[in-house]
């Protein structure tokens, strides 16, 4: 659900964020702004994770015994167990006591702790997304910058319009149809996991192992995201190459090559930087369905679990975690963007 | 172009203020006229773009096939007691598409579930430029702790991973296409709100609104006779581009389980095909078409919508 | 726009990035050419570990806790019960208990251990483990959460010597007590400081074939081979689950030898792997019943009305009508591709013991004698063809289902139209199992999909229709399977409970299901059958259960895993048949060609605009 790859976004972040940049004038009250801003939306997560699950219809005991040999008193244990006996309000209170100390509560399904159930996950997530997000803005930025340094070039339609047909598939099914054509009916790649089971393999084999599992969920998620990085690294690189600074610089006698290096990409990537990290919670939200098809044992994965269950504890932990990720990745873009903004770095 | 069609009159060129003396009825003729004018230019600058155009035709007939499903085929030929071919049977002259594991036609399938999967998005799509806008010019439009506040919610809806949101949404709504439209629809405005908003603080600025101002003109005034008028056009274009995106949302919430299986959506028909192990039965008239399907209809939405963006923001043009 | 074309120069300017994509890109194929070489499954030579595939949940290894089935199914490997169910037929066999006595009152229960038998860490198996284990299950509630209904009948659990195990009960018991209880050594477990917290998921002390040796969550689960095991060890080293969310992939990592037993296949899939070289499917007689169930009139335990039921749903005659209206025998052929076994009770006919064989009893698919009884109980069809209720109002009745089982929306489209035919409407909900579980327990339902795996002792599956079975008015205490209620069921549930001649028991049981049948509180489709495939290239003597037709997965026993027996190593895996039909790929052709077009088209389009400007 990422929004379409539309210039207007950046025009709209921009001036948004140059606002503030004005605004401001010390680097810390802008900062500590920032942060507070952070902290609110982290607030409302905490409370919005809570008693959205609450008003879930069903009763998770009932759930997990149904078609189960269980009687009265198990069914009555299990509910005090899970601390379903209690009110609301106090189910509330002891929620954000543990959250305090980094209690997320206990998977009804998995009977543990929360937070180690995310914690076993978290790893490959971050590696799964991780190396997507170097190579979709690595592809991304260096086909829009060609793009836009030979616009309306072969190679420009070509790559825009590829680019826009990869972003309107539908990430489940292409993921589906690599795993078939490359594991199942090519048998170059394995279909599922992140290491294979029983291998035990150490050092550079494990790597490699590690690697080969790697290869289609990751193709999976780039395709379908490094649409966005084209568009706006070629919407802002067009802008720079015409405006008055460029001119004067080719008029000084500059090079194309040290025009462009020196001043259009650097330039035109400011906002395509700030993108780049607002967009990590499309990648988030990619990752549910991508681990999904491919068994990546990582939070989207454990994501689907708990929503199959449905657990209700392990869907708000997930939930928390996804959501503070993503805006901790936000409150870095904006001090970024102020640390970058050549306005501010000249002043 | 039919995306023009809203109460307001035609947005005002910057500096052509229209006076409120005026007598009201060549006040309406005059913008009837202006409206008309500027839709002729969009029209113009439109066809320039012949991928727009191309993405713009494909899709008036794609809509036409879903209006007109009941007509093309008829809707027993959903009814699986009513039908006796066999199941996952590969195409033929008389199934041109084969048939799913029951037995129906996936053409006739396909040409039902576009309905569903256009509703889903044009209804999700309503409903985020409703909510982006409204929250977007009263953000912009009322400064102070009131828009700070708004944009605070925005920035967090902004920031939140939207298909987690829309998962915790649809399972926590009962099961049904109008719970998928809310949870994309609520997830997917604040894009919009932002873009409304610096919109907004722009037209603000400019000095006929400073004149209406001091003219008397309450919010109401200003709002919908300036403001909302000039967001028009950058709301509709932006939210082209949000139908595709809700469509695939669509499909990407069936394939979670969190769909309407009583309906015959495209995500649906995709959801049905990996419960029932057609990709490795072999069966790829039942796993490509409901994809191809949403990938042209996406692709389609883009283009109009890229090429829509260019035409009202010119400084857009070429990018 | 000044804009200035590319020289030579502004080439060499991109080539950092350029690197680093082309990186990316090489990066993904590169790995390719690597694997043949490199780390398959194959050439680490682990072809004498069983991988199994699987999406299954697991919640814990702790055997007092877990209700999930694949870890139950774990804990069958790992621990030996006091008694077995046989693969024959799944009648009670030997466990650690070679033989057992039982008191003419059906009181008291004696076993007799077999001597000399040792846990997988070399200390003796006596009585005092299965003392102990049954003494937590009776006395804490956590350690009861699983099980602690098999043991709430039982009083004393004595050890008069090393082998012999007497257990009085509280009331008499004619099905074997010692049977589906995982038994857990007393040395390893009583030095827990809690027990009941305890996760077991690494170097178990077993007792049976394999024992547990390590779990990666949502990875894989290991096992190995139990040297110990009394009847001595397995064939092969040991056990691997391997995590498969997608059954497509699970299918592929079949074809490709990732993996070398699936199961849950779809009739599809099934279809696909049947005749393959190096692969069997097995079709196997399931224990699993799936089913209508009707409201007849939810009540709670005190007789207090439950739910929003529809009020024309207690009349019997509208339950048979709905009964004859619906073609199980055609929707069987459609939904499961025929792959099932029609089912006359709710006691499938794996367990011919217990099964209702009685066919005159039966009342097929009628839509005329439906619609004739409907007529006759004075229903009468309104203007559109929908018959109205005694207020005169069009009956419409919800059917509830779930959404995670691609089975239930389909049977949901063939019976909306049948029951259409004999004038009843239908509005069909597909929803989460949650709301459904909780809805059909609170009689918040008109009719909905309902399923259960019956275990070998029609004990349980009887005892849930009874009076007492159903819950108070929050939903609570006991589980009710139709929320149903009928006095003579009850007096034939507790004649056969106490019924220690198996003949007579059997007929008891077979009556009461006649009971059931007749007054139709639910109505039984099929016993789906278990669609499995594994590598018959690597693998033979895969026991099933029973015997004749059964399953090799979810076995209530060790059976398939315990025979399995590796085929000649020196005989490589035969290559599988490609993956794909030809028609697949042609698709996928046809998809990569549309989208070359595509670009192509918006490529050239863009072309022309420039043109034209």
């Amino acid at each position: 659900m990422s929004s379409a790859p539309g210039a207007q976004d950046v025009a709209a972040t921009e001036t948004d964020r140059t606002d503030d940049v004005r605004q401001g004038t010390s680097f810390w009250r802008y900062a500590g702004r920032k942060a507070g801003g952070a902290l609110v939306s982290l607030a409302m997560v905490v409370v919005l994770g809570f008693f959205a699950f609450r008003i879930l219809p069903g009763d998770p005991v009932l759930t997990l015994t149904r078609g189960k040999r269980v009687d009265a008193e198990q069914v009555a244990a299990l509910r005090r167990e899970f601390g379903l006996d209690e009110s609301l309000w106090n189910q509330f209170l002891i929620y954000l006591r543990n959250l305090s100390h980094g209690d997320l509560g206990d998977s009804y399904t998995f009977r543990r702790p929360v937070a180690d159930l995310i914690y076993d996950h978290l790893g490959p997530t971050l590696l799964l997304t991780g190396v997507s997000a170097v190579l979709a803005i690595a592809l991304g930025l260096w086909v829009g910058q060609k793009a836009a340094w030979r616009r309306e070039s072969f190679f420009d339609r070509a790559s825009t319009g590829t680019a826009l047909v990869l972003w309107s598939v539908p990430t489940f099914w292409l993921g589906l149809l690599l795993l078939l054509i490359f594991g199942g009916t090519l048998q170059i790649l394995p279909t599922a996991g992140m290491v294979t089971t029983g291998l035990d393999a150490t050092g550079i084999d494990y790597v490699v192992d590690v690697a080969r599992h790697l290869v289609l969920p990751v193709i999976t998620m780039v395709a379908v995201t490094y649409a966005q990085y084209v568009l706006v690294m070629r919407a802002s690189l067009i802008e720079e190459m015409t405006s008055d600074y460029l001119v004067t610089a080719r008029a000084k006698g500059l090079r194309e090559d040290l025009v462009r290096r020196r001043h259009a990409i650097p330039n035109a990537l400011l906002p395509t930087v700030t993108l780049v990290f607002m967009h990590i919670g499309g990648l988030i939200s990619g990752a549910v369905t991508v681990e999904t098809v491919f068994s990546w044992p990582g939070l989207g994965y454990l994501t689907f679990q708990a929503l199959t269950g449905p657990d209700l504890p392990l869907l708000q932990g997930t939930f928390v975690v996804f959501s503070f990720i993503v805006i901790v990745m936000n409150f870095i873009a904006d001090l970024l963007y102020r640390v970058l903004d050549p306005r501010v770095r000249a002043a | 172009m039919t995306t023009q069609r809203t109460e307001a009159p035609g947005s005002p060129a910057p500096g052509s203020p229209r006076s409120a003396a005026k007598p009201p009825h060549s006040a309406r003729s005059v913008a009837n006229a202006r409206r008309r004018q500027r839709l002729v230019e969009v029209w113009t600058e439109f066809r320039k773009s012949p991928s727009g155009l191309f993405g713009l035709i494909f899709l008036i007939i794609v809509i036409l096939l879903a209006i007109l499903a009941p007509v093309i085929a008829d809707r027993s030929l959903l009814d699986v007691t009513q039908i006796d071919n066999a199941a996952n049977e590969p195409p033929s002259m008389q199934n041109p598409l084969g048939t799913d594991p029951s037995g129906r036609s996936v053409l006739v399938m396909l040409l039902w579930g576009s309905r569903v999967s256009l509703m889903v998005g044009v209804a999700a799509t309503a409903m985020s430029m409703v909510i982006g806008t409204v929250v977007g010019m009263a953000a912009g439009h009322f400064g102070g702790l009131g828009g700070a506040l708004l944009m605070r919610v925005v920035d967090f809806f902004l920031v939140l991973p939207s298909l987690v949101l829309a998962i915790v949404l649809s399972s926590v709504l009962q099961r049904g296409v109008w719970t998928i439209v809310i949870a994309i629809g609520i997830t997917s405005w604040a894009g919009t709100a932002r873009v409304v908003r610096s919109q907004t603080l722009t037209i603000e600025s400019r000095s006929y609104i400073e004149r209406s101002l001091a003219l008397g003109a309450g919010h109401r005034h200003i709002i919908g006779r300036h403001v909302l008028p000039a967001v028009m056009p950058l709301v509709m274009a932006n939210t082209t581009l949000t139908v595709g995106a809700a469509i695939i949302a669509e499909s990407t919430l069936s394939f979670l389980g969190l769909g309407d299986t009583t309906q015959t959506s495209w995500g649906s028909m995709l959801k049905l095909s990996m419960d029932s192990g057609a990709a490795t039965g072999g069966y790829w008239w039942f796993v490509l078409p409901p994809g191809l399907a949403i990938v042209v209809v996406v692709l389609a939405f883009t283009l109009v919508g890229r090429a829509f963006e260019s035409v009202i923001n010119p400084t857009l043009r070429g990018r | 726009m000044a804009f200035t074309p590319p020289t030579a120069g502004g080439r060499l300017l991109s080539r950092p990035l350029a690197l680093l994509a082309s990186l990316a890109i090489a990066g993904g194929i590169c790995f390719a050419p690597m694997s043949p070489a490199s780390a398959t499954p194959e050439a680490s030579d682990t072809s004498k570990v069983i991988k199994v595939a699987t999406n299954a949940t697991i919640d814990t290894f702790n055997p007092f806790i877990s209700i999930y089935a694949t870890p139950t199914g774990i804990n069958r490997m790992v621990y030996e019960n006091l008694v077995q169910y046989s693969a024959e037929d799944s009648s009670d066999t030997e466990g650690l208990a070679e033989k057992w006595e039982t008191s003419s009152d059906g009181k008291t229960w004696t076993f007799h251990l077999r001597p000399g038998m040792k846990w997988s860490d070399g200390e003796p198996i006596t009585a005092k483990d299965p003392k102990w284990t049954y003494e937590q299950m009776m006395n804490n509630e956590v350690m009861g959460s699983a099980n602690g209904s098999l043991v709430s009948n039982f009083d004393t659990v004595e050890t008069p010597d090393d082998t012999t195990l007497v257990i009085t009960m509280k009331e008499p018991q004619a099905s074997n007590p010692g049977v589906e209880i995982p038994v857990v050594p007393e040395h390893v477990w009583s030095k827990l400081d809690d027990p009941g917290k305890h996760e077991n998921n690494k170097d178990v002390v077993g007792s049976g074939p394999y024992t547990l040796k390590s779990y990666k969550p949502s990875q894989s689960v290991e096992l190995t081979a139990n040297p110990n095991f009394w009847r001595g060890a397995p064939k092969v080293d040991g056990i691997q689950y391997i995590y498969y969310k997608n059954t497509d992939a699970q299918v592929q990592a079949l074809r490709a030898g990732e993996v070398d037993i699936v199961s849950k296949l779809t009739p599809a899939q099934f279809k696909a792997l049947e005749g393959q070289d190096g692969i069997t499917t097995n079709s196997g007689k399931g224990r699993r019943f799936t089913g209508l169930g009707l409201n007849s009139g939810a009540e709670s335990k005190d007789g207090k009305p439950m739910g929003d039921g529809h009020p024309v749903l207690k009349d019997v005659a509208v339950r048979t009508a709905i009964r004859q209206a619906i073609d199980t025998e055609t929707m069987m052929a459609k939904v499961l591709d025929g792959h099932g076994t029609l089912a006359t009770s709710f006691i499938p006919a794996v367990f011919p013991k217990w099964h209702l064989d009685d066919t005159s009893v039966l009342k097929g698919y009628d839509p005329e004698a439906a619609n004739k009884m409907l007529d006759e109980a004075g229903y009468k069809r309104g203007d559109d063809g929908i018959r109205l209720d005694k207020q005169g109002k069009p009956i419409k009745l919800r059917l509830l289902g779930t959404s995670d089982e691609p089975d239930e929306q389909q049977m949901a489209d063939f019976i909306g139209p049948w029951l259409k035919e004999v004038g009843i409407d239908t509005a069909v909900e597909m929803t989460d199992g949650d709301t459904v579980s909780v809805d059909s327990t609170m009689g918040n339902y008109d009719m909905y999909f309902t399923a259960w795996g019956v275990g070998a002792d029609p004990d349980f599956q009887l005892g849930i229709n009874t009076c007492d079975s159903r819950p108070d008015e929050k939903g609570e205490g006991a589980t009710s399977m139709d929320n149903w209620c009928d006095p003579e069921f009850d007096k034939l549930y507790n004649q056969q409970h106490a019924e220690l001649d198996p003949e007579k028991r059997s007929q008891l049981v077979k009556e009461a299901q006649k009971v059931h049948y007749a007054a139709t509180p639910s109505i039984d489709f099929w016993y789906k059958d278990s669609l499995e495939a594994y590598r018959s290239d690597r693998f033979t003597n895969l026991t099933k259960q029973p015997i004749e037709g059964g399953v090799i997965t979810e076995q209530s026993g060790y059976w398939s895993f315990y025979g399995a027996t590796p085929v000649d190593e020196t005989k490589t895996a035969a290559d599988a048949d490609s993956g794909m039909s030809v028609g697949l790929w042609i698709g996928v052709g046809i998809a990569v060609a549309a989208g070359i077009v595509g670009a192509v088209i918006f490529a050239r389009s863009r072309k022309t605009a420039d043109e034209r400007e």
